[in-house]
């Protein structure tokens, strides 16, 4: 009984601290404040300043309603070893009601294929800059600031988490939109997902635009021109091809008409691999029924065939090496 | 701290090690069971090192299939090799487990049994072996390629019962363990 205890505790003692640790592997994207966001390592003061500088760029003019783009940049990347590095678009950096949603921005797309303000990046070896874009539609009329924010371990894996944040906002103006202004309707939701092997039809709703021009990219590839058909006044569809992988495919419209001509942020549209999904309890229960079909099975079978002892040969224990 | 993915690599490293002697093992003291080629006289000696082997990669194998979960990406079993992964490594621990008791119950006879040495060894050679095959469906859905992929094995194929029937298969082996209790007492 003592040894079950030893081993038992033993086990316990091996396999407590990596079920404790504080998410080395990540939580993926997802809607998160500051600081505590996504892996929650304890008490902000446990965290160390990041050596990695962080730049958030934008235009200083959106209008209200409309889509513009944020780019985020981090040089001097430090990272674990896994490379995992978690950034966040922020309107501060209180560590509270801090997203940019809490402002009243909504966030069309990011250049990672989802739609929040917090992105886990892979940074692959020796890569000292990464960057994230993320199209977010304006809120009302006023100034707003736009914060960036990061955080990540360390090579070995031993000290405190890191954190780090742009030094300084971006300021955005929202101004309202001209009368004339060519822009896209305030309804329109682009595609942000797909799957691989479908081409997607995107459908583009429009105010005061007369004729539309759409560029499409793998992204970081050259810039390809799609076909855009007019269905009626307001309504515009465009084709984007078929990706043969999961990859990110971004694109834009030129938006032409009575007042200035205006060109949409970058959407980026990911596609991904068909899901699969299977009901895990059932598979559980299968797994549990398998052990003990094979453990019964296997006993039974030894059961079945007590025949007795063979005595006619010759007892191989006792033509055992003795040592 | 020593990360999950590490601790995978260690754990696996510990039970697959560990089956491929209690394979070696198996077959040694089947061969010598049946007195094929001169080795009727280390038939204790194979004997002990693969139940040993055996028994030592069964506690690895716990410690390998949690490690693996948490340093697997995403959340959940969301892919068809994970899954068989499961199915098989439950199996294999099943078959194994009754090769351990079988022996636990019958001692050293079971080599002198004509039947009995012979489905020991099998057994035993078949639980190595499906360990063997989940460590490669592994390294497939790691690092894309392993070793066994040279005989086409339907990873992407996941036999899964209903419910129901994977219940009726637990009670009739709960059941028949209960009557094998029964009459050994």
């Amino acid at each position: 009984m003592r040894r079950i205890i030893a081993l038992f505790v033993v086990a316990m003692l091996l396999l407590v601290p990596t079920i404790g640790s504080a998410n080395p592997n990540g939580v993926g994207d997802g809607t998160f404040d500051a600081q505590c966001g996504g892996a929650c390592h304890g008490d902000a003061d446990m965290n160390r300043s990041s050596a990695s500088t962080v730049v958030v760029s934008g235009p200083s003019t959106a209008y209200e309603g409309l889509p513009t783009s944020v780019d985020v940049t981090i040089s001097n990347i430090e990272t674990t070893v896994s490379g995992l590095l978690g950034i966040f678009l922020l309107s501060d950096l209180s560590g509270a009601g801090d997203t940019p949603a809490d402002d009243g921005w909504a966030i069309v797309s990011n250049s990672e294929g989802g739609t929040q303000n917090y992105v886990e990046v892979l940074v692959a070896p020796g890569q000292s800059e990464h960057t994230v874009s993320w199209t977010l539609r304006a809120p009302s009329t006023g100034n707003y600031e736009l914060h960036a924010a990061i955080h990540h371990g360390t090579q070995d894996g031993s000290e405190a988490p890191f954190f780090g944040s742009s030094l300084q906002p971006i300021q955005v103006n929202v101004v309202p939109v001209p009368e004339d202004l060519p822009r896209l309707s305030s309804a329109f939701e682009p595609p942000v997902v797909r799957t691989v092997g479908e081409t997607t039809s995107v459908q583009l709703s429009t105010q005061a635009v007369d004729v539309v021009l759409v560029e499409w990219r793998v992204s970081g590839g050259p810039v390809q021109t799609a076909s855009v058909v007019q269905v009626d006044q307001e309504t515009w569809t465009f084709e984007i091809p078929a990706s043969l992988q999961p990859v990110t495919v971004e694109w834009r419209a030129h938006l032409q008409g009575e007042g200035p001509e205006q060109s949409t942020p970058w959407f980026a549209l990911q596609s991904e691999n068909p899901s699969w999904t299977v009901d895990e309890t059932a598979a559980y229960v299968q797994s549990l029924a398998m052990l003990l079909l094979f453990m019964v099975a296997f006993m039974s079978l030894q059961r079945r065939d007590e025949d007795p002892i063979e005595t006619t040969k010759e007892d191989a224990f006792d033509q055992e090496v003795q040592f | 701290m020593v990360s999950a993915g590490t601790l995978h690599v260690v754990s696996t490293e510990l039970a697959v090690g560990a089956f491929a002697m209690a394979g070696v093992a198996f077959l040694l003291a089947g061969l010598a069971s049946h007195g094929w080629l001169n080795m009727g006289r280390h038939l204790s000696l194979a004997d002990h090192v693969a139940h040993f082997a055996l028994a030592f990669g069964l506690v690895a194998m716990p410690f390998a299939i949690i490690t693996g979960i948490q340093s697997s990406p995403g959340t959940g079993v969301d892919h068809p090799i994970l899954i068989n992964k499961m199915f098989l490594s439950s199996s294999a621990f099943g078959l194994a487990f009754g090769v351990l008791l079988t022996r636990r119950q019958y001692g050293q006879e079971i080599w002198a049994r004509s039947w009995g040495r012979r489905w020991q060894a099998i057994g035993g050679m078949a639980a190595v072996g499906m360990v063997l095959v989940t460590a490669s469906m592994g390294g497939t859905f790691s690092r894309g390629e392993s070793l066994l992929d040279v005989f086409s094995l339907p990873y992407e194929q996941v036999p899964l019962m209903p419910m129901w029937l994977s219940g009726l298969v637990m009670a009739v082996a709960v059941a028949n363990m209960v009557i094998m209790r029964q009459r050994t007492t």
